[in-house]
């Protein structure tokens, strides 16, 4: 079957299925390798191409996955987001705080994870555009505010037994198919559409470009930075809460270094680091790309330090041959 | 165009070089950036060489990276092993994939006692036996051995330094030593008692800071050898290496070093070769329907210089 879908990049491709893939901002060379990656990992183990393991590929995604789209967002809008992998952890303990210290219902425990990602979101706008400190710095300052806090919380203890419908959330397998794959197959949806279609989204990307000329143009673009670092906040929230449901407690050293795996899906995903042009499906093909290779090492049980390895080199290769292209279309 | 060829080409192949290789033991550790975790791994292997069974290993980049390990536990899983012995990065994370492991009826095995019984009970994970160094016991062992060196009538400060705020293993050996100390030389006061997160720089910090505040202490107790090797060596830059007798936990090579220096004074040693070892041994006992206890304690061994040099301990053979 991939090797049909391989072949119908390769010669079945229709003018307004090139128009859409270009609309959406893809880029058709990621696709690639994702699939060529999926042929070689399941070319070397027997037991890569399994229902089971592609389910639990998405599965492992999806946190990094989801922190993707928030970095997708802050990134082509031209700023920076150190602070997701931190805000992700703090989301997992105020929820799970909120739940089994406070005894609140379930309801109020995802409130807890969201809102707790946007206040730090909002924190995080407020300060880069009122302010006027640089989101590297506020963002950085931001990554061991929401780290401590989350251990101050939790005591540096995870929190643990939620009521059953938060578990639910990150342990349920509705047709079959992990939670958590639908909540980031949804939120990535979502957010594809708002970032590609969308006014919002191309005041996002004209930002990004260039700050001066969308300013230029009417667009309040202090206000808009301020909503993408909220929108970021809030991915972090959603992602610390799937991450929470899944393990069935807060644990207050979740995400550690996520931001960076996040913002490395996005880039290998063609977003560009200085602003100016983003795709969030492209980000999640960046993660999947990283998910497969995790996925298909630990299988061959290649020790971790290789992966890490593997993960910079991809990530490298992804940009070197972006911006080969790019002179290319130039000249 | 080409690339497409070959790629297709690939995949073809794929199919047909496929071949299944399921069963064995999975053996899942923390990270093998500690040695003690590299040990652990020799055991694991030489221990699958008696038994005479099959198994694969893996590990993660941190001893934090919670996430990354369920997610590797999960993928482990996809190759049906028959056994699946794990050290939890803590005491939830892998319960999702252990809980799908009891479901598949696969043998789980807790290695190093990462896993708390009673979150176990109320997650409905079901483990064969937890296997690991007691680490009240090895707490306790310290104490006693200082007592032995300082006399019962001892009197004088004590600096306690504890593990990662809020970790078990680090409370379990920090309480251990305490009421042991309490108990056999009420003239030793534990002074402070701080967590060092783990962290040389952060117990050499502390040693320093205590050492100010208390110029006549006499022992630190650190809830590992790395907080153990800062301690001693913020001692001894403050010229008080004749004074404070220092004693770490784990027995590590670096630990080992440094006693055999003359700096630290002892290391109440962990046999994390000895747990891997009999892990495997113990677990395939399991499988062929023997009975094996639910808790497994391995021995515990304090390390001095005297020891060391004298070389006769039998348990010193498995001190790597």
């Amino acid at each position: 079957m991939a090797r049909f879908a391989l072949a119908s990049i390769d010669h079945g491709w229709t003018v307004a299925q090139r128009v859409a893939l270009e609309r959406a901002h893809v880029r058709l060379e990621s696709l690639v390798v994702l699939l060529l990656l999926g042929g070689v990992m399941a070319f070397l183990s027997p037991f890569f191409l399994s229902v089971g393991n592609l389910l639990n590929i998405l599965l492992a995604t999806a946190t990094i996955g989801i922190l993707a789209i928030g970095a997708t967002f802050v990134i082509s809008g031209g700023g920076l987001d150190l602070s997701l992998g931190s805000v992700m952890g703090l989301a997992g303990v105020a929820g799970a705080w909120t739940c089994v210290t406070l005894g609140l219902p379930a309801p109020m425990g995802v409130a807890a994870c969201l809102g707790a990602g946007m206040a730090a979101g909002w924190i995080n706008g407020q300060l880069v555009t009122r302010a006027g400190v640089p989101a590297f710095i506020v963002t950085l300052g931001m990554l061991g505010l929401a780290r401590g806090l989350a251990l101050v919380i939790s005591d540096g203890r995870v929190i643990y037994g939620l009521p059953s419908g938060l578990v639910w959330l990150g342990q349920g397998r509705p047709f079959g198919v992990p939670t958590p794959v639908f909540i980031f197959i949804f939120a990535a949806l979502i957010a594809h559409y708002a970032l590609a279609y969308t006014r919002f989204g191309r005041h996002t990307l004209a930002l990004g470009d260039s700050e001066g000329a969308a300013r230029a143009a009417g667009l309040r673009v202090e206000r808009h930075r301020r909503a993408l670092y909220v929108i970021a906040g809030l991915t972090a929230g959603l992602a610390g809460m799937v991450f929470m449901a899944r393990v069935n407690s807060g644990d207050p050293t979740a995400g550690m270094s996520y931001e960076l795996t996040a913002i490395t899906a996005a880039i290998i995903g063609g977003t560009n680091l200085f602003g100016g042009r983003g795709s969030v499906l492209g980000a999640m093909i960046g993660a999947l790309i990283m998910g497969v290779l995790q996925n298909g090492l630990n299988l061959m049980a290649v020790q971790s330090y290789y992966q890490q390895m593997a993960i910079g080199a991809v990530l490298i290769l992804a940009v070197f041959i972006d911006q080969r292209q790019a002179r290319g279309a130039r000249a | 165009m080409k690339r497409m060829t070959l790629i297709a080409a690939a995949l073809a192949l794929s199919v047909s070089a496929a071949q299944a290789q399921e069963g064995g033991y999975a053996v899942l550790m923390k990270t093998l950036a500690n040695p003690f975790w590299g040990a652990m791994a020799q055991g694991v292997e030489d221990g699958a060489k008696e038994a005479g069974v099959r198994y694969f290993a893996q590990a993660v980049e941190s001893d934090q990276a919670a996430e990354p390990q369920l997610n590797v536990c999960n993928t482990m899983l996809q190759r049906k092993p028959e056994a699946m012995i794990t050290a939890a990065i803590n005491s939830t994370n892998l319960l999702p994939c252990l809980a799908q492991a009891n479901a598949a009826g696969v043998k789980v095995v807790d290695l190093d006692g990462n896993l708390d019984p009673e979150i176990l009970k109320s997650a409905g994970v079901e483990i064969a036996f937890s296997i690991g160094s007691d680490n009240v016991a090895a707490g306790a062992q310290g104490a006693e051995w200082l007592v032995s060196q300082l006399g019962a009538g001892a009197t004088g400060p004590v600096l306690v330094i504890e593990g990662l705020s809020g970790n078990i293993t680090g409370q379990k050996r920090a309480q251990g030593f305490a009421a042991k100390l309490a108990d056999l030389a009420p003239g030793l006061e534990i002074v402070a008692s701080l967590p060092g997160d783990w962290d040389r720089g952060k117990a050499a910090t502390i040693a320093n800071d205590i050492l100010t505040r208390h110029p006549d202490l006499v022992a630190i107790f650190a809830a590992n050898d790395g907080m153990a090797l800062g301690a001693v060596e913020a001692v001894h830059a403050a010229g008080k290496g004749a004074q404070v007798t220092v004693i770490g936990v784990d027995g590590n090579a670096d630990a080992v070093k440094s006693i055999r220096d003359g700096r630290l004074n002892a290391s109440v040693a962990q046999l994390p070769y000895l747990v891997g070892k009999q892990a495997v041994v113990d677990v395939a006992k399991a499988i062929r329907g023997e009975a094996v206890a639910p808790v497994i304690h391995v021995p515990t061994l304090v390390l001095t210089k005297a020891v060391l040099d004298a070389g006769t301990e039998p348990l010193l053979a498995y001190v790597k």
